[in-house]
């Protein structure tokens, strides 16, 4: 009875530990998932931003491993408009990266695309197929980010 | 078959390198919409990219490679905020830093987006943000280029705002005009004199003809001039402005059309004398400002 006592606390000792680490492990055991940047708004609370504003930020999801020399980063849509949002560690990486970006829209095109900045995180947003054609749907992207 | 494979090659070769590099125009802000794009306007305020350059390059300015929308939004379909401004002044968007002063060369009343910050050197009065503070050299350099912005809005109808120049701020150093290439001040004339004056609500096609009043001394209000439009000018008026080219490079200030003969057309003189930019006084000729063709001396102006 003792050594079934002792195992129940291992595996609950267990399951506390993998709950709790979570997020940075991919499931399957594999490759550890990125954590979010201390330090700089995070990708939740600019998805936030948006909802207050009225927006509706759709399929949101990280993207492992993050690109353009970022912490962390998550990919998702808001009314046809492509939106990436960024975390860094430091100003250096974050400027790195924001010239990827652009290196990126010079070589593939980009009907619209901004890229801005607000501390260390980035917003990059692409409108590919002209769904926002006044870019009011990316002003407001950027209004709100701005303020976070 | 060996001539189709080459071809063949040769034009994979040209669509690969046409394709290495795609068309990004930059800007700095916002910006009207080619037609080709659909029309309308790019709310977008802040640096962004597109694929298409825009529809008339003389109504940007372009720094480091970006475009700039100088001009006045209000054709566009703009549905934003819009302050009125009269005559040159800088450039005082607040989120935009061009690294030196960058002026606005439209003549007369015109809107934009933005409004100056209050340590800026502008008046309101007259329902428009006059500019009292001095115009560095660069102003007076690069005017006979960016005087074309003017020639870019002559032919398109749309409403300027109504600019009261009576109670222009004695600061200001730019030309009164109460017409334009494009535009025609509704000049309501309370008896000579003195002459009231509303500036505004310009639209180049319809309706009968008003006069024409052109200042010469700068809010003074002296030297007013009425100006009975001619019948030739009255038929340009009404098939839109038919200005020639920008005028060259000689320091001549801008003037609406062919230049009117015998040396008519008031012109700014450049030459700042004691920091402050003064117009010439009235042609010799009676010529007088026309706002597309029109021709001096005829006899029907008055003066005070």
């Amino acid at each position: 009875m003792r050594r079934f006592r002792a195992y129940l606390v291992l595996v609950a000792a267990s399951a506390l530990a993998q709950g709790a680490c979570g997020k940075s492990k991919a499931p399957g055991g594999g490759p550890a998932a990125p954590a979010h940047v201390e330090g700089t708004p995070h990708t939740d609370a600019v998805l936030d931003a948006w909802k207050s504003a009225g927006l509706k930020p759709e399929s949101f999801a990280p993207v492992v491993p993050p690109p353009y020399v970022a912490g962390y980063c998550e990919r998702g849509a808001v009314a046809g408009v492509d939106a990436t949002v960024c975390e860094y560690a430091d100003d250096g990486a974050l400027d790195r990266g924001q010239k990827q970006v652009k290196d990126e829209w010079a070589r593939t095109g980009v009907h619209t695309g901004v890229v801005v900045r607000t501390k260390r995180t980035l917003l990059s947003a692409v409108d590919r197929e002209a769904r926002d054609p006044n870019g009011k749907t990316i002003n407001q992207l950027i209004q709100a980010f701005r303020k976070l | 078959m060996r001539r189709i494979l080459i071809f063949a090659a040769g034009l994979t070769v040209l669509t690969l390198s046409v394709s290495a590099e795609a068309a990004v125009v930059r800007y700095m802000s916002q910006h009207p919409l080619p037609r080709k794009m659909g029309g309308g306007f790019c709310y977008i305020d802040v640096p962004h990219v597109h694929d298409f350059g825009p529809s008339d390059p003389r109504m940007y300015r372009q720094v480091d490679g970006e475009y700039y929308f100088v001009g006045d939004p209000s054709p566009f379909n703009y549905e934003g905020p819009r302050h009125a401004f009269y005559g040159p002044h800088p450039i005082v968007e607040a989120n935009v830093q061009f690294g030196h002063p960058e002026y606005c060369y439209l003549q007369g009343p015109h809107y934009h987006w933005y409004e100056p910050p209050a340590q800026a050197s502008f008046e309101l009065r007259g329902g428009a943000y006059w500019f009292t503070g001095t115009y560095d050299p660069g102003y007076y350099q690069e005017r006979p280029r960016y005087m074309v912005v003017n020639d870019a809005y002559a032919p398109i109808v749309y409403e300027r705002p109504v600019v009261d120049v009576r109670v222009a701020p004695p600061g200001f150093h730019g030309e009164i005009v109460a017409a334009g290439p494009g535009w025609r001040g509704r000049a309501v004339v309370g008896g000579p004199p003195p002459p009231l004056v509303q500036v505004g609500v310009g639209i180049n096609v319809g309706g009968p003809p008003g006069p024409v009043f052109v200042e010469h001394d700068n809010g003074r209000h002296r030297g007013w001039e009425r100006h009975e439009r001619h019948e030739d000018w009255e038929r340009h008026e009404r098939g839109g402005w038919r200005g020639g080219p920008p005028p060259p490079a000689h320091g001549g200030g801008w003037r609406g059309g062919g230049a009117p003969g015998g040396g008519g057309g008031w012109r700014a003189n450049p030459a700042p004398q004691q920091g402050a930019w003064r117009g010439n006084p009235a042609p010799q000729q009676g010529g007088g400002w026309r706002a597309g063709g029109g021709k001096s001396g005829h006899g029907n102006a008055w003066k005070r």
